[in-house]
């Protein structure tokens, strides 16, 4: 199994903080790979510099076996890293459909000397929008394609960020707590959703996430980060019995 | 260059420079405090400036009364504009795009108002008229008192806001507004209280710089819009929220448009319609090549406490 | 008094016709990809500018012509030149105002593209607004103080449309009038097809939020250069209409007042609605068509009033008004962008 991520001794400082310290990490392909941690531990900030949002100040980021650890965040897309958002992200005065749309690669209407000519990318616009209805099918929100994105629920927001970030021909997607603020149920359907796209595209997943009991169930490992560190790797039966961890979540 | 030319353009730098710190560090706290930037600031210096004309020619031609008056009057507008237009758009949580156009719009308002009252009573071009006394004269350079009320008080100004920022609790507040608006709301601060005093402070300060202007020149409806180029060179090059970094640059742009030009005009030929070039020119140096504008490089002022804002 | 109401229709719907280019152009450039254009009397003037320089260089030329110096000693004989070219060889006439609104849509299109990359350094976004509004300014103060382009302070006279071979003022008027309407539709046809589109998409959602639509694989300094690119280019042709339509060429015109003016038909009509840019720019052209009107006739009762002001504060008061009770403006933005809508709608 090869290693789709690599990320090697990267450090990010903001003014005094050090937000990210000297953090590796490995995502093998396939695989379901959860970072946790406590608040203000620098996940998200990890999330930044993997999508190129920010830029690591020292270390080394390697995606597919290309060197991204420079490359700006559309580059980084491109080559099939996708990150999405604690908040959702979305365009809010568009259509839940053309959110969905906005990713897709290669569009020809999407070139200014093109897009007048409606002829020329209108049939290519018809077959991704049945895929997108597929995929809006999945994320259940199929019947809501002509909605703007504003007047979703919570729930139902952060389900069109999933869709979004999934229909850009992703290889391995950062999702940044999928089920924050959303009802037990639906979270676990989030994370049965997330194992079956592993099991059919063999997608790969680093996921940032608090409710450490569905999480649980569905990784294949784990990262822990405090202060800006990894401090423990390992399954998530190992996780959950290390006295370290429970010490920074608990303060037992 | 000949001394006469050399001391001529000097003291201009330094008058309009320091006139120009004025009006700039009122636009600097209104970016800091409100974050907004006001394109109708033109219109406050403008009013000081017929404030300070009407009161010359009809209450008293005493220099500390005029600037006293062009303070309260523009202060008042400053905060009637602040109270009618600003503070209920700022509730409906417009983008700044929108609050720029709105700032835009009460600019024209104030303008054409003001257009309109001239226009009526035949006030265009008239120099706010003060006893001048000659101080020095020598064969190559004429000081008259305009020179003795504009530094100084401009100096005297600058000093006061200073220790009204660094030293009193009105101060604190705007700087905590001007750190953290979030956080200063949560820990009690009186937000809008605040907001009007700084209206009227900045109204106050563009007032004062309108009225010297007038005295220095001349005072006409477009005066405030004419030298708000070179003000906004001056906040830009003091990275929009440093208070020392505004005041140096006043004197930067000052230096550049009198000093500069002078000798640009000596020595290459260059025509002086190109002066309105000088502030365009270090707009985009600034903006492109260094956006924090001189932030950093203030701290060696003296006697200035340095005041950083949220993006100093 | 007075009034030629045929005259005044014409004269009206001819500057409805520009007014609707412009506003057009900014509604794509603002209300639809976020770009916040304060700088439009520049681009317009570019090409205001550049029928000027075709109008004394490239018409002289094309006639068979010698160059004449148009400011200075020669002015008289060189305006002589140009008004007997028009008039004499109209089919000259409207080549050279083919070739004028060529040349300018390509030249303030470049400009324009070339003006976007300066916002990837600044620090806040609105610095790019402030950048092209002081640069607006500028560019009129150097280009009247550099009197080999436009003779100054003075301007160009004799910048007309080509119809005035025609020897009824009338019927060039209403001529030029289809013209204009005609290129304006054009404008419209093409600006919705534009936005329609993939390309529409990706201006909305970069209007949004640009760093979340970077992440998405999209190039946005690409993006943005493209849209300003198409908006400054349709600017400029409004500009040679506006230049020609007046017979002169000045920088008075092309003050901060004209950006303004824009603005306001942008915001009043209905951002990101291209029905909404014309709707106001209709009801912004009746307004300065009215204003005048009323000060003309208020003058010529003897009254010293100047309505120019008041037009001034109106449109104040208008733009106050929208933003404060009506942001979206007069006719709201539609939010389905293409075709995939219809082919959802029809499955199950």
């Amino acid at each position: 199994m090869t290693d789709l991520l690599r990320v090697h001794n990267v450090s990010k400082r903001f003014e005094r903080l050090q937000a990210v310290d000297n953090v590796s990490l490995i995502v093998p392909a396939g695989q379901i790979v959860g970072l946790i941690g406590p608040n203000g531990s620098g996940k998200s900030t990890l999330f930044a510099l993997l999508s190129g949002s920010q830029r690591a100040e020292s270390g080394r980021i390697e995606f597919d076996g290309h060197d991204i650890t420079h490359r700006s965040p559309d580059q980084i897309f491109q080559l099939g890293l996708v990150r999405s958002y604690q908040d959702p992200a979305l365009f809010t005065r568009m259509t839940v459909l053309d959110n969905v749309l906005l990713p897709v690669k290669d569009q020809l209407g999407e070139n200014p000397g093109l897009a007048p000519l409606h002829r020329i990318w209108r049939k290519q616009e018809r077959d991704i929008a049945s895929a997108a209805g597929a995929l809006l099918d999945r994320v259940m929100l199929r019947r809501h394609y002509k909605t703007l994105a504003s007047d979703l629920s919570g729930g139902q927001m952060k389900l069109l960020q999933l869709g979004r970030s999934l229909n850009g021909s992703a290889r391995m997607l950062l999702l940044d707590e999928p089920t924050a603020g959303v009802a037990p149920k639906l979270a676990r359907d989030i994370f049965h959703l997330v194992e079956a796209l592993r099991r059919e595209q063999g997608l790969t997943f680093l996921i940032i996430e608090h409710r450490l009991d569905v999480l649980f169930d569905f990784v294949d490992d784990v990262y822990v980060m405090h202060a800006g560190r990894v401090v423990a790797q390992g399954t998530a039966a190992d996780i959950a019995a290390n006295a370290q961890v429970r010490e920074i979540y608990f303060g037992d | 260059m000949p001394t006469s030319l050399i001391l001529d353009s000097l003291v201009r730098s330094l008058q309009a420079g320091s006139l120009y710190a004025l009006m700039a560090l009122g636009l600097t706290l209104t970016m800091a405090v409100v974050r907004l930037p006001n394109f109708a600031h033109a219109e406050l210096i403008t009013v000081g400036g017929y404030v300070a004309l009407i009161v010359s020619m009809g209450v008293s031609t005493s220099v500390p009364v005029i600037l006293c008056l062009a303070f309260i009057g523009a202060g008042l507008v400053a905060l009637i504009t602040h109270r009618a237009v600003y503070r209920p758009l700022a509730r409906l949580n417009l983008s700044t795009y929108a609050m720029i156009l709105a700032s835009f719009a009460v600019g024209l308002i104030l303008r054409y108002l003001i257009f309109l009252l001239v226009d009526r009573f035949d006030f265009f071009d008239k120099p706010v008229k003060v006893p001048q006394q000659v101080l020095i004269r020598t064969p190559d350079l004429i000081l008259t008192s305009v020179f003795a009320w504009g530094v100084p008080t401009a100096l005297l100004l600058m000093l006061a806001l200073s220790v009204v920022l660094n030293r009193t609790d009105l101060g604190r507040q705007m700087r905590a507004l001007a750190n953290n608006p979030t956080l200063a709301k949560v820990i009690g601060i009186p937000v809008d209280r605040v907001h009007d005093l700084t209206w009227l402070l900045v109204g106050g300060l563009a007032g004062v710089g309108g009225a010297l202007w007038g005295i220095y020149t001349t005072v006409n409806p477009l005066m405030g819009w004419l030298t708000l180029l070179s003000v906004f060179a001056a906040t830009i090059l003091g990275g929009m929220t440093s208070f020392a970094g505004t005041i140096l640059g006043a004197y930067v742009v000052s230096f550049s448009e009198n000093l500069l030009m002078q000798w640009l005009n000596f020595q290459f030929r260059v025509d002086f319609s190109f002066k309105p070039a000088v502030p365009f020119v270090i707009i985009i140096v600034v903006l492109l090549a260094r956006p924090q504008g001189l932030t950093g490089l203030a701290d060696s002022l003296n006697g200035l406490r340095r005041w950083r804002g949220p993006t100093g | 008094m007075n009034i030629d109401l045929l005259a005044t229709a014409i004269a009206l719907l001819t500057f409805f016709g520009i007014s609707a280019i412009m506003a057009l152009s900014l509604n794509l450039e603002y209300g639809l990809a976020g770009i916040p254009n304060f700088g439009k009397a520049l681009f317009v003037s570019i090409g205001a500018y550049t029928a000027g320089i075709t109008y004394t260089r490239l018409l002289p030329l094309l006639v068979g012509k010698a160059y004449l110096d148009p400011c200075g000693e020669t002015l008289a004989q060189a305006l002589d030149l140009r008004v007997r070219a028009i008039h004499d060889q109209p089919g000259i006439a409207f080549l050279n105002l083919g070739l004028t609104l060529l040349i300018a849509a390509i030249v303030g299109g470049l400009v324009g593209s070339l003006v976007s990359y300066t916002a990837l350094r600044v620090k806040e976004e609105w610095y790019l607004g402030l950048v092209l509004l002081v640069g607006s300014e500028v560019i009129r103060t150097l280009v009247r103080g550099y009197t080999p382009l436009i003779c100054g302070i003075n301007g160009l006279s004799g910048v007309t449309q080509p119809f005035s071979a025609l020897d009824n003022p009338t019927l060039s008027a209403a001529c030029f009038m289809a013209l204009v309407l005609a290129i304006a539709v054009l404008a419209y046809v093409y600006c919705e097809r534009l936005v329609r589109s993939p390309f529409g998409r990706l201006l909305k959602a970069m209007r949004e939020n640009e760093p979340v639509t970077l992440a998405l694989g999209k190039h946005v300094p690409r993006l943005r250069a493209q849209v300003m690119l198409i908006g400054s280019a349709l600017a400029a042709i409004g500009g040679v209409l506006f230049a020609v339509n007046l017979g002169f060429v000045s920088t008075n015109d092309y003050a901060v007042g004209f950006t303004l003016d824009i603005w306001v038909m942008v915001v009043l009509g209905g951002v990101g609605n291209h029905r909404g840019a014309l709707l106001g720019a209709l009801i912004v052209t009746v307004l300065n068509r009215a204003t005048a009107i009323l000060s003309i006739w208020a003058n010529a009762q003897g009254s010293q009033f100047e309505f120019n002001y008041v037009r001034y504060i109106l449109f104040a008061l208008i733009l106050l008004w929208v933003l404060r009770f009506r942001r979206q403006g007069l006719l709201p933005e539609h939010a389905e962008t293409t075709v995939a809508h219809d082919e959802l709608s029809v499955q199950p």
